[in-house]
């Protein structure tokens, strides 16, 4: 019943459709990346350096005569990858925290919560670049760090959520049949919060597509051979005044990425709002 | 290295000291006024620097902005002419006796101070007791550390004498001579003369806007006569790009330019090609790859020179620099009478480099990763932020490497994190980077075994006693014939041993307003005769009343 209700709204959406085309768009082209590519993304070429676009380099050459195309295709693995897993990270640390402090309430409510204070505090991307100095930069730091610095806002969520359901009587029926704490948290609660934590956690992809691709940018993240749409920017920052195809592309695919899931975090609201 | 920097800033910059009183330099008489035909004073220079100065007595800083304002207010007793032989500046003559161990200066008698005083021995004098003083915050007084006794025998002739023959001696002497009247007690870290030099120099200083200019104006009195351009003036434009923006803009007279705005964004652009020409000539620098050899991997020199020929130097000249280089053998500059074109190079050749690491005992492993022993043949190649062309190397090399089972890992960090926490702690595995050659082809700091780590300049910890004999003998040798034969000999042994892989000299590539008369590049550079440029009447930009 309800589900069909949704389905419903979900069809007047366009911001839903336009983000989940282009989401799925991106994805498939990740996945099949290797099939896609028309080079190979990492074959330096000395003979073919700053080549404009053509039919054989749709997207031109870098400085070191390298595909862009290729570079663009296989940098939508990188960037998808470093979304969802550090997305995951985040979701993961959140949405633990959340339930406990939500849940139990009391002094685990009060020292989480001020703990999520604390990690406020700190500008995040600043906090992400100091901790890159430390360790040395890698995909899989980027993902990590942007994972763990990035879950504060779930855990808020969660956490208003949990307040709100557990004061319902079929938790409080729950309890007084003697479910484990546990149980109640993982079968009662979770699944009636997790809507809000949809639209959350897809907005948060394109925030760590975006977090990624910045600090390739500045060096810090993927390293090079691994072509990433931040790293391709670079170099093209430095030839922008004749090459503009090595900052246009990148650039565009990254601007498209993070348009597509926000569109789908919007929509995704706008359907599962029960207010609409 | 930041007495190479210095050095290599002496070279680029002293020079525009004008030279052409060389014949002259018997004669007492003072010329004010300069021999080029047709030539008028006016107008003024504009040179950009990315960073503000730090202090304008060049004796007490290290950074390039200050220096190359520095080289325009003060002289040594010694230069480097525009064929980089060694004449005299504030010196006259000199005579050089005991082998080699005294130095007696016969200083000229027509020199003043900007602020009208005298020139004597007192000032160089004063110059050698600050530079050996302990309490001097100077990076420059090893050369001078080595005399062991200083004497001022009259007003214009002072003698040094050293422990033993010292050949870089002589051009040690090119440091800038500080006014004693006006420094004689003072800090001089804390002197106003910091922020308002007096020097010999062709130009006087004028005003300092922090951050913004540094403007300085022709010396009327100048002993080599005055020069032609009325002020020298140091813009300063903390961004290359806005640099380049500002060229084309027709707002400053040279720039250097990176091999890519050389190929790429002159040419073809008539701004530029209306108001500037473009000047190139082998730099006083080369590019290589350093290996850290206290690491077993690099202890072989076989792997070193398999290292070597998957290296593609000639690829890297061509795509990374358009050609704009030179392949480097060893660590002098081609052309130079200290450079042996003889060695063993390692001209590009796959096969041979993998036959070189079989036989160090490599055999490639399931993954095709070279291994000896289960240690895979796998290492972090280091290069400083902020130079585009290095990172390039980087990843070609990672690409090149990989044919031969060698697996390099690329890391780019901050420059200053890079040489405190990487090099100077010798936790490094190999780094691309670059020296600047010194016209005296001392090579003590970079390749003596006594140099090994701990913030020294031999970073990669290269020891070989037979290149450190040469490395000494070769200091005590003044005539430059004889003189080669001992480096000739060190780059052969560089060209076996490959603790570095030399990659490249690159080109310096100027370019210089077309308003400027008299522009010639030598051996020495371009801006050794700074003095005699000039503009024409009807050219000229800027107007000053002195």
């Amino acid at each position: 019943m309800a589900g069909s209700r949704l389905l419903k709204k979900a069809k007047g959406s366009y911001l839903l459709y336009s983000g989940l085309i282009i989401v799925v768009f991106f994805i498939v082209l990740a996945v099949f990346a290797p099939l896609i590519a028309t080079h190979d993304p990492t074959a330096i070429n000395f003979d073919e350096v700053f080549l404009p676009p053509s039919s054989v380099h749709f997207f031109g050459t870098d400085e070191l005569g390298r595909d862009v195309f290729s570079r663009c295709v296989y940098g939508s693995r990188i960037s998808l990858f470093v979304g969802f897993v550090a997305v995951g990270i985040s979701l993961a640390i959140g949405v633990l925290l959340g339930l406990l402090a939500g849940y139990i309430g009391g002094i685990t409510d009060l020292i989480i919560m001020r703990i999520v204070d604390i990690m406020l505090c700190f500008p995040s991307f600043f906090l992400i670049l100091a901790v890159i100095a430390f360790l040395s930069p890698s995909v899989f730091n980027v993902m990590a760090i942007i994972g763990l610095t990035g879950w504060m806002g779930v855990t808020r969520l969660i956490r208003a959520e949990v307040l709100s359901v557990r004061t319902r009587d079929y938790i409080t029926a729950a309890r007084v049949q003697g479910v484990s704490g546990v149980k109640i948290m993982l079968k009662h609660i979770l699944p009636n919060v997790m809507t809000p934590v949809f639209v959350t956690a897809t907005l948060g992809i394109a925030g760590a597509i975006l977090t990624e691709s910045s600090l390739s940018f500045l060096g810090l993240g993927v390293q090079p051979p691994t072509p990433s749409w931040g790293n391709i920017l670079t170099a093209g920052k430095d030839n922008i005044m004749f090459a503009w195809w090595l900052s246009m592309f990148p650039g565009l695919a990254i601007f498209i990425t993070v348009m597509g899931y926000n569109l789908l975090g919007e929509g995704l609201r706008d359907v599962l709002d029960p207010k609409n | 290295m930041i007495r190479k920097l210095l050095v290599c800033l002496l070279v680029l910059t002293l020079f525009a000291c004008g030279q052409k009183d060389s014949k002259n330099s018997g004669k007492e008489e003072s010329f004010k006024k300069r021999d080029i035909k047709g030539a008028v004073t006016g107008d003024a220079f504009v040179e950009s620097s990315l960073g503000d100065a730090t202090g304008l007595i060049m004796n007490i800083t290290s950074d390039s902005a200050s220096h190359s304002v520095t080289s325009k207010i003060y002289n040594g007793l010694v230069e480097y002419d525009k064929d980089l032989n060694i004449v005299g500046d504030l010196a006259r003559s000199w005579d050089i006796t005991e082998g080699g161990k005294v130095i007696v200066f016969h200083l000229r008698k027509d020199v003043k101070w900007h602020d009208g005083k005298p020139f004597t021995a007192k000032d160089v004098e004063f110059t050698y007791k600050f530079m050996i003083d302990p309490k001097t915050p100077t990076s420059y007084d090893a050369d001078f550390r080595l005399v062991k006794s200083f004497d001022v025998l009259d007003d214009y002739t002072v003698k040094v004498t050293y422990g033993e023959p010292y050949a870089p001696a002589l051009i040690s002497w090119s440091m800038s001579v500080l006014p004693s009247h006006l420094l004689e007690g003072q800090d001089v870290a804390k002197s106003p003369l910091l922020r308002k030099p007096v020097g010999t120099g062709p130009y006087k200083f004028l005003e300092w806007k922090a951050g913004e200019s540094i403007t300085l104006v022709a010396n009327n009195d100048y002993f080599k006569g005055r020069p032609y351009l009325d002020r020298y003036i140091f813009r300063i434009i903390p961004d290359t790009a806005t640099t380049f923006l500002e060229l084309l803009n027709g707002a400053i007279d040279t720039m250097g330019l990176t091999p890519l705005q050389w190929t790429k964004q002159t040419d073809t652009n008539p701004r530029f090609t209306s108001q500037y020409d473009k000047y190139q000539y082998l730099s006083f620098g080369y590019s290589y790859i350093g290996y850290n050899l206290a690491k077993p991997m690099f202890a072989d020199k076989r792997v070193r020179q398999a290292l070597s020929y998957a290296t593609p130097k000639e690829d890297i000249i061509k795509g990374i620099m358009f050609g704009l280089a030179d392949v480097a053998t060893g660590p002098f500059k081609p052309g130079t009478i200290w450079y042996n074109p003889n060695v063993k190079k390692y001209e590009y050749n796959v096969e041979k480099a993998k036959a070189l690491l079989e036989e160090a005992g490599y055999k490639p492993g399931k993954d095709g990763i070279m291994a000896k022993d289960g240690k895979k043949l796998e290492f972090e190649l280091m290069t400083n932020q902020g130079n585009t062309v290095r990172q390039s190397i980087c990843e070609v090399m990672q690409k090149s490497w990989e044919k031969i089972g060698v697996k390099v890992n690329i890391r780019v960090l901050e420059w200053a994190t890079f040489i405190n926490e990487y090099i100077n702690k010798q936790k490094f595995d190999a780094v691309v980077m670059g020296w600047n050659i010194t016209n005296d082809p001392d090579m003590y700091d970079v390749w003596h075994s006594s140099n090994c780590g701990g913030q020294k300049l031999n970073f990669v910890c290269y020891k070989n006693s037979e290149l450190d004999k040469l490395i000494i003998e070769g200091r005590k040798e003044f005539d430059p014939e004889k003189r080669k034969v001992f480096y000739h000999k060190a780059q052969e042994i560089l060209a076996e041993d490959q603790p570095y892989t030399f990659l490249y000299v690159p080109q310096a590539l100027v370019t210089i307003s077309k308003r400027f008369h008299e522009v010639s590049p030598a051996p020495a550079g371009i801006s050794y005769n700074q003095d005699d440029w000039w503009v024409k009447k009807e050219d000229q930009k800027y107007n000053y009343q002195q």
